[in-house]
């Protein structure tokens, strides 16, 4: 299996590639953004370990570049910084996973490990209804002027629901089947407030109310 | 154009709207006077000269329109002061005799009432002169009669006592400019104190501010103090940090230096341990002190979406996670602001779903509200809980952060710690489903500050 290693701490990078070439991974160093853009552009990997600090750049900057000409393996950051803010930022980047550095080689494996297998089978899965693009893998949802809304669980579910059949009513009970929350018998309002939710981000217009049968994505231009 | 720039000071403001508006009202004032007083004594002539006019209409009806009977000579003048002019179509009179080219052109003209006349070229008759005229009929004789007035010494005198209104005027503005400027002075005199107190601290004499003064200026010295107080109260924070981190960092280096440096002793499994164990040691503390220094606590000019950011984090820990659903149920709108520093409310947030995104087994809600003072933080989890005793203790005080084993309890210390410094507080419970729930509840920051406990310890 290929491996892309950009790291540029020569000692870490030698120490991680042959640990990790012991376990069977063909591993290449980059040890500047450049060369990561370049080699992740050029090789086909199966997965990519990515330091986000690095001399020339940062690595979100070499991670938006991949996502941007349709590179998709998985990529696992590395950072120093260990703040939430930095973590949502290379996820939304289009990371898989982080760690936060020190690591011990062991944890860096196993979430190796995850992120390939996860990744296994995945393709691009996008659901479209009129305007809108549903991201599956990513639970994001892609709007007609273009900017993307990220959705909780139980907001992705409906919405996969509604935009998978358009046009098709569903009932309040059909929905309900998608809520996972904390408490064991959720009311209708539940649902009320999801659709709420939905209506902010595709417009009050797109899913309609069809009184005392339930909801209809419309997705009509 | 160029634009002239307006005077940075409260004072140089005042005093170049209220200069020129004194002046301009006072210049307005005086040019009033003197068109009313030109009127006035305009109208005042004019109706002398009528009544000389109609005594004399009277004096001729008496003698029957015989003129020659009033040839009194200087009669008129001497009384009144005044020429005068009559003519019936027989005779002609005018008095004083010099005026004659003057008046003369008037009988021919069929005006009634006041006349000006301007010529100043005449010798020995005024250039200005106001005549009345009147003309009557008697026994089926037309007569008319003018009195004129030699307006040019009446204006002189007008104008002598216009010019000492100017002076008086002047005067009185000279009085108000000092007034105003006194008045300015007096009421900035307090931000005079302010400035000279603000120097004092700057050269050390002083370490607070006093917060006497007008009611204006007690707001901005309180949060000045504040502001003083909490840097103050960071900085030692800050010093106390680094000087610990250094006493607990410097033993372990030292300690694998030794090893590293000792040439003659091989390095076998057990120093590899140690050494590695060590390092662990260093990055602990520095985990603990960095996190602990990067917390900001309450201050002035802090702002966060609660929303925007509890939806980043729930949304990334979802794609963690991908077999567990995070929620959240809020009533705030999008755009609502909590008076939080960023990242601290991150922290607290990430590290609260964080811990229960590990535990849950396949559920995490986010409550997110405000009742009346207060904003609430509520994380919910359907996974196994803690039991009774441990939840007590769960990131109690007493237990300091670098003192957490890292896992389990790190993250709520860190939470605990932070919301301490924002005077609020946490509470862990459990849920309807057994699993741990942990409410955070921080007070607005008007409230911490009028009890003025807003600085943690």
């Amino acid at each position: 299996m290929r491996l892309l290693l950009v790291e540029d701490d020569r000692l870490l990078a030698d120490g991680l590639s042959s640990q990790l070439e012991k376990l069977g991974f063909s591993v290449d160093i980059a040890s500047t953004a450049h060369d990561g853009i370049v080699l992740g552009e050029q090789e086909s990997y199966r997965a990519c370990i990515l330091d986000l600090g690095l001399p020339d750049g940062s690595g979100l900057d070499v991670l938006r570049r991949w996502r941007g000409s349709n590179i998709g393996f998985p990529v696992l950051i590395l950072t120093a910084r260990g703040d939430w803010q930095e973590k949502v930022n290379g996820l939304k980047a289009g990371a898989d996973d982080y760690l936060t550095k020190p690591f011990q080689a062991e944890e860096l494996i196993a979430r190796l490990h995850a992120i390939i297998r996860r990744s296994e089978g995945r393709m691009v899965d996008i659901v479209k209804a009129g305007y809108f693009e549903l991201d599956q893998s990513r639970q994001t949802l892609k709007a007609n002027d273009g900017q993307e809304h990220s959705l909780t669980g139980t907001e992705f579910r409906l919405l996969r629901c509604l935009m998978g059949r358009p046009g098709h009513v569903f009932s309040k009970e059909q929905l309900m089947e998608q809520l996972y929350n904390l408490n064991d018998n959720p009311s209708e309002n539940v649902i009320e407030a999801y659709i709420r939710r939905l209506r902010k981000l595709v417009g009050t217009d797109t899913i309609k109310t069809r009184r005392g049968q339930g909801y209809m994505f419309d997705a009509r231009d | 154009m160029p634009v002239t720039k307006r005077p940075s000071s409260v004072r140089g403001m005042l005093l170049l709207l209220l200069l020129p508006a004194g002046v301009a009202l006072m210049a307005l004032a005086w040019f009033i006077h003197g068109t009313l007083l030109e009127r006035m004594s305009r109208e005042f002539v004019e109706s002398r000269l009528k009544e000389e006019v109609a005594f004399l209409e009277h004096r001729i009806r008496e003698s029957g329109g015989a003129i020659d009977s009033l040839d009194a000579g200087d009669y008129f003048q001497e009384v009144f002061h005044h020429a005068f002019a009559i003519a019936s179509p027989s005779q002609q009179m005018v008095s004083p005799e010099s005026w004659a080219p003057l008046l003369k052109p008037l009988f021919a003209s069929d005006k009634q009432g006041g006349v000006n006349i301007h010529d100043a070229s005449v010798p020995e008759a005024p250039p200005w002169i106001l005549a009345y005229r009147r003309s009557f009929m008697i026994d089926g004789v037309m007569i008319v009669v003018i009195v004129a007035e030699n307006m040019e010494s009446l204006q002189q005198s007008q104008e002598t006592l216009h010019t000492w209104t100017a002076v008086v005027s002047v005067l009185l503005m000279v009085l108000l400019v000092g007034s105003l400027w006194i008045g300015v002075t007096l009421a900035l005199r307090p931000v005079e104190a302010l400035q000279s107190a603000l120097n004092r601290l700057q050269s050390g004499q002083i370490s607070r501010i006093d917060a006497t003064g007008p009611d204006e200026f007690r707001p901005l010295v309180g949060q000045l103090n504040q502001l003083l107080d909490s840097l103050e109260h960071r900085l030692k924070r800050s010093r106390n940090a680094l000087t610990n981190l250094s006493h607990s960092v410097k033993t372990p280096i030292a300690a694998v230096r030794q090893i590293l440096q000792d040439t003659g002793r091989p390095l076998d499994q057990e120093l590899r341990q140690a050494i590695v164990s060590r390092l662990d040691d260093i990055d602990k503390q520095l985990e603990a002190k960095l996190r602990r220094s990067k917390f900001a606590g309450a201050h002035v000019g802090q702002s966060a979406y609660p929303v925007k950011l509890a939806r980043d984090l729930l949304w990334m820990l979802g794609r963690l996670h991908s077999e567990k659903s995070f929620e959240l149920a809020t009533n705030l709108a999008e755009e609502r602001c909590w008076p939080i520093d960023e990242q601290d409310l991150n922290e607290v947030l990430g590290n609260l779903l964080d811990n229960a995104g590990k535990w849950s087994s396949r559920c995490v809600e986010l409550l997110l509200e405000e009742c009346r003072d207060q904003m609430i933080i509520v994380v919910g989890d359907d996974g196994p809980g803690v039991a009774g005793e441990a939840l007590k203790t769960l990131g109690k005080r007493g237990l300091r952060l670098d003192e957490q084993a890292p896992g389990h309890g790190l993250g709520l210390a860190i939470v605990f710690e932070i919301v301490q410094r924002y005077g609020g507080e946490v509470r862990c419970g459990l849920g309807r489903s057994g699993g741990l729930t942990v409410t955070v509840q921080v007070p607005f920051p008007n409230q911490i500050l009028s009890t003025n406990k807003w600085h943690d310890r």
